[in-house]
């Protein structure tokens, strides 16, 4: 018993400890002046599966904010600097909706910001409208999430089916251009809620471009052998073959394909395994003129893209992605809404994103033209394709169209010329 | 006397209780109160097969998602009620229990934890691939959007937290009821002789297989009301967070720790636990990467090892220490003093 004692006691002070500790933590940064300070709080996976992802959308928001603030913060307000509060989603929907409900009425932010996850963003907007607080969703694509009526979410990215609309139109766009006329379509597709969804996305945007879909052949992830779906369209000839898949279903897919010479117009697919950057690792030369599709790329011929990569490179050691851009720029977004708000309460800068209308500046680098519709969607958010070539005898991914953005001096390889050649 | 004392205390404390909403006026706290009793509530349904009868069920996942799948597809397809779909719901996932129970409960061994993790790790895929059911809209893995209709008590949406807050503090004392009526009915003690030991408990004239059933059957019951109160909370269901592993061990988890096979044992462990994984997040959530989780796991190492039965047991010999040798639950839940 006396033993046992003394243990408690033990516990008992080590808990005390930990939890003083946390709470001492916790204290710093509340002396700065409050007037001269806009708080924006921000919601992201800081731990979980996808804390990298989270990670590079932090680090971009604050070389952001840095440059803001740096650059006299915003000047309707007196020169008011930028805070970033960031909360930790752990990438689930109940924490997503926790922290919002913290960052809004306890840290009284502006405005929020995140959050990479479509499923933390679903349920956490609606607390942000539900306090009339604005939410600006910078990289989540769930179509859904500008279809709800809602008055204070403003989405940056591209909505999930848009990128199969701009494939049809890119393929419309070739057949002309290349004189080889398209009229089927094969969809190879990996069998969960992402290749459904994007089926459902192509079989209304195919068809009303006059393309007939031929063949649908769904295929479980992480297959061990593709070779009947590939037969497949082997024998049904579409002319063009479009793909959703994970990384180890794409690169067996292009093994396979060339191993049995299967020799369509185009095969494209649809970011996703395409993109990843073991695709080509894994595919080998087998991958050379196939399409993708993305939003920005490193080589991307827009204004300023190159010189923000650069300098994001030198300061964490890494390129940025796609996700990276959209939060970086997000946030010269958000500055300009709050310089013509010149002011930071929620209402002035829900009207303000609202009236948004920017072209010109470092937002270039992802959208000409950024501005929302009544359903706070970002218009014409930007697309691109791009092609596995061969530069100097090494593999590169170069962006080719939209013309005006593609690499410069890029050419578009087309109709494929098969595997090999 | 001591009963008195007693008495007084418990309604001083349901006092207190129904009186929070008045003292917390900031809807983030009242919002973290509503989590840690959700899970507390989620934490005692567990116990009922997990801690009473005991038999691990690590797939309690599968009944949060079947309760608040089959309301909130009732509700937005047919505009059904919460209040009603929340029996279907359960009858659904009591159902549920039984298929998985039924061919298990038979067998000796880890069968019963074997099957419900596999169920459980099929549901989730399922749900994730499903977009439509006959006429449900399920929503795949995009997940479930409960269709928003105001303030409305018919379809349990609120604005304010408060209605929730009651409602879940109501739930809470409902299960602590029923584990009470378990814990001292003779199921209670069939339940047990049959965790001690199985074949002296049929040899004493026992059906284990019914008794794990009708435990099974209850627990599966009070978890899917549960569900039905995240999808009400949240609005928006991700097969991942209702019905994936973190949502089935976390139960297992607070109950354990909070002392799993004792009344108030998950509801403390639930409560307790919950209140320092958000008191953490809420100073070091955004600051050094998962920091906060791991803070979070030392103290529950901590408990583990100094407190193996778990928290109310330490609770109970503080209690004993300031009022001399009485029986204190979690004292005399049947688990031999050992080790410590």
């Amino acid at each position: 018993m006396k033993k046992r004692g003394t243990r408690f006691i033990g516990l008992l002070v080590t808990m005390v400890m930990l939890i003083s500790l946390v709470a001492g933590c916790g204290g710093g940064g509340n002396s700065a002046d409050k007037a001269k300070e806009i708080k924006i709080g921000t919601i992201l996976p800081l731990s979980g599966s996808a804390a990298p992802l989270g990670k590079i959308g932090q680090q971009a928001r604050d070389m952001a904010i840095e440059e803001i603030n740096a650059a006299g913060g915003i000047k309707s307000i007196g020169g008011a600097q930028i805070k970033m509060i960031y909360a930790d989603s752990k990438g689930d929907p109940a924490t997503g909706v926790s922290e919002a409900e913290r960052l809004i009425t306890m840290e009284q932010v502006a405005l929020l910001t995140g959050c990479y996850q479509s499923g933390v963003a679903m349920p956490s907007t609606e607390v942000a409208e539900r306090y009339k607080v604005p939410y600006f969703v910078d990289v989540p694509s769930e179509d859904k999430i500008t279809e709800r009526g809602f008055k204070y979410v403003f989405r940056l990215a591209e909505k999930t089916s848009w990128r199969n609309r701009d494939q049809t139109k890119f393929i419309t766009e070739m057949a002309k251009t290349y004189g080889t006329p398209v009229k089927t379509v094969g969809l190879i597709y990996e069998n969960t809620a992402w290749g459904q969804g994007a089926v459902k996305a192509w079989e209304k945007y195919l068809p009303e471009a006059g393309l007939e879909i031929v063949m649908k052949e769904p295929y479980p992830t992480n297959s061990s052998d593709l070779t009947p779906v590939v037969l497949k369209a082997k024998q049904l000839k579409p002319d063009i073959i479009m793909m959703v898949s994970y990384v180890s279903d794409a690169a067996l897919l292009t093994k396979t394909f060339a191993e049995h010479q299967v020799k369509p117009l185009a095969f494209i697919g649809t970011s996703g395994g395409f993109a990843d950057p073991t695709y080509y690792d894994l595919a080998g030369n087998a991958s050379e003129y196939y399409f993708d599709i993305s939003t920005w790329e490193p080589d991307v011929n827009r204004p300023s893209s190159q010189d923000v990569n650069n300098k994001f490179k030198e300061k964490y050691g890494y390129a940025m992605n796609a996700e990276a851009v959209k939060a970086y720029v997000g946030m010269y977004i958000i500055a300009d809404a709050l310089e013509r708000a010149a002011s930071a309460e929620p209402e002035k800068i829900r009207e303000a994103l609202a009236a948004t209308d920017i072209n010109q500046g470092v937002t270039q680098m992802y959208a000409a033209q950024t501005k929302f519709d009544e359903t706070g969607q970002m218009i014409n958010a930007p697309i691109v394709i791009c092609q596995y070539q061969k530069v100097d005898g090494k593999m590169e991914r170069i962006t080719v169209w939209p013309q005006e953005e593609a690499r410069v001096g890029s050419h578009i390889v087309w109709p494929y010329p098969g595997a090999g050649k | 006397m001591k009963f008195d004392k007693k008495l007084l205390l418990l309604i001083g404390l349901v006092v207190i209780l129904l009186l929070v909403p008045m003292m917390v006026t900031r809807p983030y706290f009242l919002h973290v109160i509503i989590m840690c009793l959700l899970w507390a509530y989620l934490a005692s349904s567990w116990n009922i097969i997990g801690g009473f009868a005991g038999q691990l069920s690590l797939g309690h996942g599968i009944y949060t998602a079947t309760g608040a799948y089959v309301t909130m597809m009732l509700f937005n397809t047919f505009g059904i009620s919460p209040w009603l779909g929340l029996f279907v719901g359960g009858a659904a996932a009591v159902l549920i229990s039984v298929l998985i129970g039924f061919p298990t409960f038979g067998l000796r061994g880890a069968y019963y934890a074997l099957a419900t993790v596999a169920i459980s790790e099929g549901i989730v895929v399922i749900i994730n691939s499903t977009h439509e059911l006959g006429p449900f809209s399920v929503g795949g893995a995009e997940g479930l959007i409960v269709k928003m209709v105001g303030d409305s008590a018919a379809a349990l949406q609120f604005s304010s937290k408060i209605p929730y807050y009651y409602l879940i503090l109501f739930m809470l004392f409902l299960v602590i009821a029923v584990s009470y009526w378990i814990k001292t009915s003779k199921l209670g003690y069939c339940l047990i002789a049959l965790k001690e030991d199985e074949d002296a408990a049929a040899a004493m004239g026992i059906n284990v297989r019914n008794n794990k059933l009708i435990a099974a059957m209850i627990s599966a019951f009070m978890t899917a009301l549960g569900g039905v109160f995240y999808a009400v909370l949240i609005r928006y269901l991700e097969p991942n967070a209702i019905a994936g592993g973190s949502m089935s061990t976390q139960m297992v988890f607070l109950s354990i720790v909070g002392g799993s096979g004792t009344i108030l044992g998950p509801v403390i462990g639930g409560i307790l636990l919950s209140l320092i994984s958000e008191v953490i997040r809420f100073y070091l959530g955004g600051q050094l990467m998962g920091l906060h989780l791991f803070i979070y796991g030392v103290i529950v190492l901590l408990v583990i090892m100094y407190q193996p039965r778990g928290i109310v047991a330490l609770l109970g010999q503080i209690v004993q220490r300031f009022s001399g040798p009485k029986t204190v639950e979690g004292g005399v839940s049947g688990v031999k003093d050992s080790g410590a």
